[in-house]
């Protein structure tokens, strides 16, 4: 990630619409304005869409989320199991109260529970090539209605542009106009910085939200070693799994 | 940079609810009135909830707010000129909507009203300011496949005669009652005057004008709608660039007053897909993907739910651009004017069976 071309991008977001002020920063490889750890997975505009329609009544009665991501050879693991245990507590909407793992080498797969019963499947794989933008999968199974982020009858993700130049295939896709030219990871890490800033997301309820998941991931991967099941107590205090306001124009 | 105080006319335009979040976040612009062109219109537009005071007669707007310095005209094609005359007499500057008007002698005095006013006029072709449009361009422009040989391009959707009726009236759609050709029952002013863009993205990935067209309407798909709603028009660039466009509403839909989820039947309500040959490779591009995809309420069928919402914003920051800093928009009328002859010249060829010089 370019922390210089995001600081410019919010800079930029920041100026235009108003917010107030601040910088992102990067620790261990998890971005950060001040002390509060960005969700840019919550930002994505696929995820925004996803958690629209379990709230307007689109689907109805949400049994069981089943996500994928994959990443590059040395990607974090951990983190990257949080990210999609803090999805899965969004868009199921309900916090994790048990994982269960098996991993082996650079893949883990993790079945877990929210506390209202929806079960949530999890695959994770850093086994791609170096340089590889990766893959995710976000599918909500409902008694009225599935969902998902991927299109039916295909397993290879669609890209908005596939230039055949000289060299080969390659593929694009570009989903923020405003910040045109920063990666998929930056604009969303920016766009989550600028709702933290702008007061939409709320700093409380992020710190809150990342906590709960990096301990979900940690003992998803200590379950693996345990082959238990691992319990998490429900905290007392605010929802930490609403959406935050976002324009609507259908 | 001091806002920009703007109010929206007609209301009946099936872009006109795309404005409404884009008017109100955009620091630059006070949004200060809108204009319904009847109760109808008005009822439609509160529903959004915009708390922005709609009037039903422009003059009572401009009494109330006589401060309004642009306007977006949301209006059926045939109340453009009117709407455009009224605001250029009053120094207003302009958003038109895709089609400013079909006559060109109409075209014409549009643009001396507004040269004359010294006045902004632009128009809305938003797909300029989708991302993928922009990596789209920026690819053509460094080259990755070479120069153009061959671009196919679609511009297919739902109609939205059902929720907008004029859009299937000849004469505010068109502008005047003619029929397609010798012996058809149907009309100019369908499927062709709702797609503009791809007459107009070819000109800026090639850099050349059109040479000639020709075109041909297939039939209808939809009983009792008095014009077109499927047609292909195939044709060449002065740089010898080939095209094929399919300009149709050729995705069936529900016949609700008011967009809403559940208006398309086809998974997708709206593509916009280019195919380009170049002498060095090729490409393939979605405009408008990927995104999530249902099948729940209300209707519980497979639905393509959008993800692309850029277009409004991008349009919305180059009109205030241009009013406050002097500048043309990229859109303008004189630019605008061949991408229309353009679409002319495809009712020109179906109505001669042979190809029309642009």
């Amino acid at each position: 990630m370019n922390l210089k071309k995001m600081n410019k991008g919010l800079d930029f977001l920041r100026d235009k619409y108003g917010a107030a002020k601040g910088e992102i920063t990067i620790k261990d490889g998890h971005c950060y304005v001040g002390a509060t750890p960005l969700l840019p997975g919550r930002m994505e505009r696929k995820i925004i869409e996803l958690k629209k329609m379990t709230e307007n009544g689109t689907l109805e009665g949400v049994s069981t989320l089943r996500f994928a991501s994959f990443a590059a050879k040395d990607t974090d693991a951990k983190a990257m199991l949080a990210k999609e245990l803090d999805l899965a507590a969004l868009l199921g909407g309900s916090d994790v109260v048990r994982v269960m793992a098996v991993a082996n080498g650079p893949a883990i797969n993790v079945l877990a529970k929210l506390a209202n019963d929806v079960n949530v499947s999890v695959e994770i794989g850093t086994g791609l090539p170096k340089g590889e933008l990766g893959y995710d999968r976000h599918e909500i199974i409902a008694k009225r209605g599935v969902a998902c982020d991927q299109t039916v009858d295909t397993h290879t993700p669609h890209a908005s542009i596939r230039c055949w130049d000289e060299k080969g295939a390659v593929e694009y896709t570009d989903v923020d106009t405003e910040l045109f030219g920063l990666t998929y990871e930056e604009i969303w890490n920016v766009r989550a910085a600028f709702a933290l800033l702008q007061g939409r997301a709320s700093a409380k309820i992020w710190k809150a939200a990342w906590a709960k998941a990096v301990k979900a991931a940690d003992l998803a991967f200590k379950s693996d070693a345990a082959k238990a099941a691992k319990t998490i107590a429900l905290k007392k205090g605010p929802n930490t799994n609403e959406a935050i306001k976002t324009s609507e124009v259908r | 940079m001091k806002p920009v105080k703007i109010a929206m006319m007609g209301m009946t335009h099936g872009h006109t609810r795309k404005y409404y979040q884009t008017l109100m976040d955009n620091k630059k612009l006070d949004w200060v009135a809108s204009c319904a062109q009847d109760e109808d219109a008005k009822k439609v537009y509160e529903l959004y909830k915009t708390g922005v005071p709609c009037y039903l007669d422009p003059e009572e707007m401009y009494k109330a707010h006589p401060d309004i310095e642009a306007v977006v005209i949301a209006s059926a094609n045939d109340r453009h000129f009117e709407q455009m005359k009224w605001c250029a007499e009053k120094g207003i500057h302009i958003l038109s909507m895709k089609i400013p008007t079909f006559d060109m002698r109409e075209y014409d005095e549009m643009i001396a009203m507004c040269d004359k006013a010294g006045i902004v006029c632009q128009i809305e072709l938003e797909m300029h300011y989708n991302a993928v449009v922009q990596r789209l361009k920026k690819l053509i422009k460094e080259g990755a496949v070479g120069k153009i040989k061959a671009i196919q391009m679609t511009n297919i959707t739902l109609s939205p005669v059902w929720a907008f009726p004029w859009q299937g009236d000849p004469k505010a759609s068109f502008g005047s009652v003619q029929h397609l050709k010798k012996g058809d029952p149907r009309y100019k002013g369908g499927a062709l005057c709702d797609h503009p863009h791809i007459f107009d993205l070819i000109r800026h990935l090639t850099g050349s004008d059109f040479d000639y067209i020709y075109a041909e309407v297939a039939p209808n798909l939809r009983d009792g709608l008095k014009v077109e709603d499927m047609l292909m028009a195939i044709g060449k660039m002065k740089d010898g660039t080939s095209f094929l466009f399919d300009p149709s509403w050729s995705r069936l839909e529900e016949k609700i007053k008011v967009p809403g989820p559940g208006w398309e039947r086809f998974p997708k309500r709206m593509e916009v897909n280019v195919t380009i040959t170049g002498e060095k490779g090729m490409l393939t591009c979605d405009c408008f993907g990927p995104n999530v995809y249902h099948n729940g309420a209300p209707n519980d069928r497979y639905t393509v739910q959008y993800t692309y919402f850029d277009e409004w914003i991008g349009l919305i920051d180059e009109f205030v651009a241009c009013i406050r800093e002097h500048k043309t928009p990229m859109i303008n009328l004189k630019w605008h004017k061949q991408t229309i002859q353009s679409m002319l010249g495809c009712y020109e060829s179906i109505q001669t069976g042979k190809i029309a010089k642009i």
